[in-house]
C-alpha cells in the first residue's frame, strides 16, 4: 500500500514504511520525478509553472504562494495515499523547515481523504522511540 | 540518464560500529553496476532499481536495526545540491536532526523486532502558573 508521510522528507518515516513492507510516498520521490523529467529548467526551481496550476486545487489564490507550491507538490501524493503516518511534536528543525500553514492543510486533507491514519510523538528517550516504532509497526501490518 | 534509475542515502546509526568505508567496500565489492559516493553519514549510492534494491538488501544484513535508508531527489553530485560545486544544501538540518535520533529509533526497531511490549507514559507537563508563584515566592523572600 502507498503511505504517506508526514513530514514528506523524513528518513526515521521514510525507512520504517519501506522496513514493514510498504511503500512511501516521499517528497524526495516526487522531486526526483521532476529531476528525470527533462522540462524542468535551470536551478533552483523545483517547482514548474505547470505545479503551481496544480496547487491552486488544493489552496486557493488567496493563500501565500509557498503554501500553493508545496501542496502542489503534496496534495497529489495525498491523493494517491492508502494510509498516512504522522510524526507529532517534533522540534523546529525536523521536518520541511518552513511553513506551518502548510503542515496544517496536509493534515486537513488527510482527514478530508479519511484514510487511515496514525499519529507519533516525535521520541525524546528511548521508552519513546521503542513506543513510536512499536505503534508505526503495528498500524502497518495491520493495512495487510 | 534513464528515467528508472534511482538515487538512495544509506544512513548509519551512531551507535552502529559500521563505518561509512565499509558500506562502500562492500558495494563495490558486490560488483553491481552502480555509482557509490562515501559520505559522513554514509554513502549514497545510484543506478537502477533493481540493482540499487540487491545493494541495499547486502548493505541492511551489515546491522539491520541500525542502517536506515531513505531515496534521494537530486542525483550524486548534481551540480544544484553537490558541495563541490556550491550547491545549497536545505536537507542537511533535517539529516543532522534525524542522525542524532537514529540511536533512539535503532533501539526501538530492535525492541520491535524481539515483539517487546512497551507502555505508554504521559510526557511531563508544564509548570503549573501555582507553582511558578510559589517558587518566586520562596526565592523573593
Amino acid at each position: 500500500m502507498k503511505v504517506f508521510i508526514v513530514p514528506p522528507n523524513s528518513l526515521i518515516l521514510f525507512d520504517l514504511v519501506e522496513r514493514y513492507g510498504h511503500e512511501p510516498l516521499s517528497l524526495m520521490g516526487a522531486i526526483h520525478e521532476r529531476i528525470v523529467n527533462p522540462e524542468v529548467e535551470s536551478p533552483p526551481m523545483n517547482v514548474t509553472p505547470e505545479d503551481v496550476k496544480k496547487g491552486l486545487k488544493y489552496a486557493g489564490i488567496e493563500v501565500p504562494s509557498g503554501i500553493r507550491g508545496r501542496l502542489a507538490v503534496w496534495g497529489p501524493l495525498i491523493d494517491q495515499a492508502d494510509a498516512a503516518v504522522i510524526m507529532d511534536d517534533a522540534p523546529f528543525e525536523f521536518g520541511c523547515v518552513g511553513c506551518h500553514r502548510t503542515d496544517e492543510m496536509v493534515r486537513y486533507y488527510i482527514k478530508k481523504r479519511k484514510i487511515p491514519s496514525i499519529v507519533v510523538r516525535y521520541p525524546t528517550n528511548e521508552e519513546e522511540a521503542k513506543l513510536m516504532v512499536a505503534k508505526i509497526k503495528e498500524f502497518l501490518e495491520g493495512l495487510k | 540518464m534513464a528515467k528508472e534509475f534511482e538515487t538512495r542515502m544509506i544512513v548509519i546509526s551512531p551507535s552502529s560500529p559500521v563505518t561509512p568505508d565499509q558500506v562502500t567496500r562492500l558495494v563495490h565489492s558486490l560488483g553491481l553496476k552502480i555509482t557509490v559516493k562515501e559520505t559522513c553519514y554514509g554513502a549514497m549510492i545510484e543506478g537502477g532499481k533493481e540493482e540499487v534494491h540487491k545493494a541495499l538488501v547486502a548493505i541492511r544484513k551489515l546491522d539491520p536495526d541500525r542502517i536506515f535508508t531513505k531515496v534521494r531527489g537530486f542525483p550524486i553530485g548534481d551540480t544544484r545540491r553537490c558541495r563541490a560545486h556550491h550547491g545549497s544544501r536545505p536537507g542537511f538540518t533535517q539529516l543532522e536532526k534525524e542522525w542524532e535520533c537514529l540511536k533512539l529509533v535503532d533501539k526501538g526497531v530492535s525492541a520491535a523486532e524481539r515483539g517487546e511490549q512497551v507502555c505508554e507514559r504521559p510526557r511531563p507537563g508544564k509548570l503549573p502558573v501555582k507553582r511558578l508563584r510559589e517558587i518566586v515566592d520562596e526565592v523573593s523572600k
